[in-house]
């Protein structure tokens, strides 16, 4: 059962005129729980086949301990799949279904008998074995295929979305039952999904992707902590961007310019100049009473107050112009501030990421705005005041005060 | 891959069947139409080489089916009536019968179900068989229209010798089965909460028939007259067995009697290709209306 | 039309969707415009069964009740033409059926998961005969066959060919409609197991059409049962008569009731072997039920019941 180490060099797939993969390289340990996260669509599925060998590269090379795979079909790599909606043989039984992998390797009678009653026990449905997949739960399907994978032994089992037909409660329950399952089993597992919290709960390492490229590749508390690209933050639930200018080293940080106010950052790229994105993520925001002082305070009204049970999302408009979402813990206490409140938004040094020069194309109106100084504003500012006070060839040439503006995206399940 | 090189595998004796059998063969008649005859025995030769090509059959026949003054025009003309009062006759019979079992009934279905059927199983022929023995001169038709005082005095009526009424019927007859069935499968597709929907925005049971279930079922209509209008363009067949007579020849009939005899088969040729261009006209209103259906069921 | 063009006499009320089942006087005539479709659909075919019974050489005046048409001298069993050409008919079923659905199953499956640019026109040519007049048909295969494919004989053999050129296009939508029902990733779950590309048709694909060659065997079967054109386009001599072309040849003829009886034979042969199909269809259709669940979440049902617990 040991080893299982992909290798994944360049690995391109093109549909007729459509780039599904586009030069990707990972490098996967054996025994090793590895996620492919991204939205529909991102390559991710088209990843997985190829490496199960139900499709074939346009160029690269999949690389299995040490064997390249490339005229290796399908049924003869030692690999195994559980299927999105578990293509569970319909007119076979349980038992036939888990021993279908045996019997095609000419197995002994004896041996897929005891094989199979062994693995049927491992998932819990032993009772179940002359039961037809149509009587069957979702959740019971869902074992069944992983049955019929693990009695073959591979080296490497691939899932793609294999929770993603089960209701949130069982998905939950599962992912952890899983996660067990591969520590015992000690193999690879590549499971693609496209719900970020499943990845980062289950996985040693995920890898984001989006239009057919790898943003990036890290373990989870890496890709969430530390995002290396604006996508990553925000596929990766709720975060806030915010462009801000660079305007000094401060200690082991970066100072930045937002409006009338100056904070520091203290991770990300330090040593970029000028307009840059930054991001925060709503539970690392701090709420705090309008007359506390001291780094990082930007005063903010509450615009918004949602309940969402385990926490209170907020809404709240800063004063240099844009919202930002912050995330407080439902602490059983009442949640202090109503809308229209006036607060202290707290952005911790630590907290806030700088993603570098501001990857914002001049197209993009958030950051068109915010390069011509133009605010949305507190209610207080008139529209007149505004366009007279800041031309904007000024504002182009010489950093405006108001270079800020803030994205907040929550994630699907959040909804 | 291996899994490629199965599946070519798989389709290679249908692809080889369809070009030799469907394609190829279609080939034949096109060259057969434009071909020459042979010097001595008069039988159609066919060019099979684009170059060698002659239209002098094919203006033959056209020229015989040229509106008014041809000589066939009149063959023509009638198939056309024949078929459209035919079409009309099974929309009208085929319609609410299709309806009915699709949408009203309930318990009866499957035995309606399985009656609609049986005249599949019970060759066209025979079917046709049964009438020319009711509709003979001594048949259980004259003598039912003698029993209600319909034919006194008169000669018991021959049905069979060159009317177009009975072949008219015996169209719609042979061919509403055709058109009910795929009526019956659109029209069961069709989601009931529509109906519901309808009645629940205040439409009565007129109403909602005449401004949902019938634009919804138009698919369905289009479908089962383009399944029936095309074999009666090709019969010869009902026609020769209720009629039999030149004064009710279609353009099948046409086609049929020039293919039975060497010397004309050129001209059977020639027929068969005037009148497939003819259906393409007509059906290309059809495919373009499939395809935008299909197109809208795939998104 | 006609019977739905009453106007629903129940005044407007809450209750719509019980007045829906409710059949008011526009039901009544409905229900018996379909009785009445039915009854003139189906009672000629069996009074023409009827007069296979006729006592006296007559198709079409009652003479008395007689089974000297079916067991008699003259009878449909004793008379060469009749009987040779039920045989006829049914050998060329027999034939048509073993032919038409390998080839077009397995043609089926190549149109739906071939992907590459031959899918397409091999689909429509497959499928061309749709839409061509069975007689234009008959007419392009007998010149094919007389001025080309010389080694091929009018006769069985061309009839044969006909017949199954002409009813591969059902075979084939049936197939497809069923394969389109089945995602490929059932096949490809069985090479994932280790089944070979074969394999995965023979274990996996085969079963699962289990019903759509079951109802394409049926179709085929009454098709070439009912067929009349191709098979006398491509019949030879009065040795290749089928049934339909004993009863074009010979109903406006002189013919004793035993045609009546010939063809009835062949009917109700005909219903029975497609009737018992039918059975046999429903069995295998409900046990076969494809299940694949869908994304969002089905209800847990049986689930979290039995030991769904840790394992």
């Amino acid at each position: 059962m040991a080893g299982g180490q992909i290798e994944i060099i360049n690995l391109t797939k093109r549909f007729d005129d459509v780039v599904a993969v586009d030069g990707i390289d990972l490098h996967i340990p054996p025994g090793e729980f590895f996620s492919i996260v991204g939205p529909s669509g991102c390559g991710k599925t088209t990843t997985l086949r190829m490496i199960g060998g139900f499709e074939e590269p346009t160029s690269g090379r999949i690389v299995l301990d040490g064997v390249d795979m490339q005229h290796t079909p399908p049924h003869k790599r030692n690999v195994n799949t559980v299927f999105q909606a578990y293509m569970i043989f319909p007119h076979l039984n349980v038992y036939d279904n888990v021993a279908f992998g045996l019997r095609r390797r000419r197995t002994s009678k004896r041996e897929v008998k005891q094989r199979v009653s062994e693995v049927l026990e491992l998932v819990e449905l032993g009772r179940l074995a002359q039961r037809k997949p149509a009587q069957l739960s979702g959740g019971q399907q869902q074992r069944v295929a992983l049955a019929r994978a693990l009695i073959l032994s591979p080296s490497v089992l691939l899932l793609d979305e294999p929770l993603g037909a089960l209701d949130a409660k069982l998905r939950k329950q599962l992912q952890i039952q899983l996660k067990a399952l591969q520590q015992r089993v000690g193999i690879t597992f590549v499971y693609v999904t496209h719900d970020q919290e499943e990845a980062l709960t289950m996985s040693d390492r995920v890898a984001v992707m989006n239009a057919g490229h790898v943003e990036q590749a890290a373990t989870p508390r890496e890709v969430y902590d530390q995002p290396q690209t604006r996508f990553v933050a925000d596929f990766l639930g709720v975060s806030n961007l915010v462009h801000a200018e660079a305007v000094g080293r401060e200690g082991a940080g970066v100072r930045l310019r937002l409006g009338d106010f100056e904070i520091a950052a203290r991770h990300g790229v330090l040593d970029d100049r000028g307009l840059v994105t930054c991001i925060i993520r709503p539970e690392r925001i701090r709420l705090e009473p309008y007359e506390s002082t001291g780094e990082n305070r930007i005063p903010a009204i509450v615009e918004r107050v949602v309940f969402l049970g385990h926490s209170v999302q907020v809404s709240a408009r800063l004063a240099v112009g844009q919202t930002v979402q912050a995330m407080v813990q439902n602490t059983g206490e009442a949640f202090p501030y109503q809308q229209g409140t006036t607060v202290q938004a707290h952005l911790p040094a630590d907290a806030l990421r700088v993603l570098g020069a501001d990857e914002a194309t001049p197209d993009d109106p958030e950051a068109a705005r915010a390069l011509n100084g133009e605010r949305d504003g507190l209610s207080a500012d008139g529209p007149p005041a505004r366009g007279s006070s800041q031309p904007p060839d000024e504002a182009t040439s010489a950093a405006g005060p108001e270079r800020f503006t803030s994205q907040a995206r929550i994630g699907d399940d959040d909804v | 891959m291996r899994a490629r090189r199965y599946l070519a595998a798989l389709g290679l004796p249908g692809i080889v069947w369809v070009a030799l059998f469907v394609a190829t063969a279609l080939y034949a008649l096109i060259a057969i139409s434009v071909g020459g005859l042979d010097p001595i025995l008069l039988t159609p030769v066919p060019a099979w080489n684009p170059l060698h090509w002659s239209a002098s059959t094919l203006q033959e026949v056209g020229t015989a089916l040229k509106p008014f003054s041809g000589s066939d025009w009149m063959v023509f003309q009638r198939t056309v009536i024949y078929i459209a009062i035919a079409l009309a006759g099974c929309i009208l019979v085929g319609y609410p019968v299709a309806y009915y079992v699709a949408i009203r009934a309930r318990r009866s279905k499957g035995i309606i179900l399985a009656l609609f059927v049986a005249p599949f199983l019970v060759s066209y022929m025979l079917r046709m068989l049964a009438w020319v023995g009711l509709l003979s001169p001594d048949g259980w038709i004259n003598l039912v229209l003698e029993h209600l005082g319909l034919m006194s005095g008169h000669q018991p009526l021959n049905w069979l010798s060159g009317r177009s009424v009975t072949v008219v019927c015996a169209l719609i007859y042979g061919w509403v089965p055709y058109f009910i069935l795929p009526l019956y499968a659109s029209l069961a597709r069709f989601d009931q909460r529509f109906l519901e929907a309808s009645r629940d925005l205040g439409a009565g049971t007129w109403q909602t028939f005449l401004h949902v279930t019938l634009p919804l079922s138009k698919q369905g209509i289009l479908a089962g007259t383009v399944i029936v209008a095309l074999p009666m363009f090709g019969d010869f067949f009902t026609n020769a067995l209720v009629s039999g007579t030149a004064s009710t020849a279609m353009v099948g009939s046409l086609i049929n009697t020039y293919a039975q005899s060497q010397t004309d088969q050129g001209l059977a040729a020639a027929g068969a290709v005037w009148l497939m261009a003819l259906l393409t006209l007509l059906l290309l209103p059809y495919l373009r209306s499939s395809a935008r259906a299909t197109a809208e069921v795939a998104r | 039309m006609s019977g739905s063009g009453a106007v629903s006499p129940v005044p407007q009320s809450p209750t719509w969707s019980t007045r829906l089942r409710a059949r008011p006087w526009g039901g009544y005539a409905l229900a018996g415009f379909v009785v009445l479709y039915l009854v003139w659909s189906l009672a000629p075919v069996l009074i023409a069964f009827l007069f296979s019974f006729n006592h006296g050489n007559s198709r079409s005046v009652w003479q008395g009740f007689s089974t000297e048409w079916w067991t008699g001298p003259g009878s449909v069993f004793n008379v060469a033409m009749y009987h040779d050409a039920i045989l006829h008919s049914f050998l060329l079923a027999g034939i048509a059926v073993a032919v038409t659905v390998p080839v077009g199953v397995s043609l089926s499956v190549f149109l739906s998961r071939w992907r590459g640019a031959a899918a397409r026109p091999a689909g429509l040519l497959a499928t061309l005969p749709l839409v061509v007049p069975e007689l234009v048909l008959a007419l392009a295969l007998f010149f094919l066959v007389t001025k080309l494919l010389h080694f091929i004989s009018l006769g069985t053999p061309a009839q044969v060919i006909g017949q199954v050129t002409y009813i591969l296009p059902a075979v084939v939508v049936i197939t497809r409609g069923r394969l389109a029902s089945i995602p490929s990733g059932f096949e490809e779950a069985a090479m994932d197991l280790g089944a070979s590309p074969l394999g995965a048709f023979r274990l996996v694909l085969v079963p699962l059409l289990g019903p759509a060659i079951l109802a394409s065997a049926i179709v085929t079967f009454a098709l070439s049962i009912d067929d009349f054109v191709i098979t006398q386009y491509m019949s030879s001599s009065s040795a290749t008569q089928s049934i339909p072309m004993v009863i074009y040849n010979s109903t406006r003829g002189s013919a004793t009731p035993a045609l009546n009886a010939s063809a009835m034979v062949v009917a109700l042969c005909t219903i029975l072997i497609c009737g018992a199909g039918y059975l046999v269809y429903r069995i295998l259709n409900r046990r076969e039920e494809i299940v694949v669940p869908e994304a969002p979440a089905e209800p847990s049902g049986l689930g979290p019941a039995v030991g769904e617990g840790a394992w």
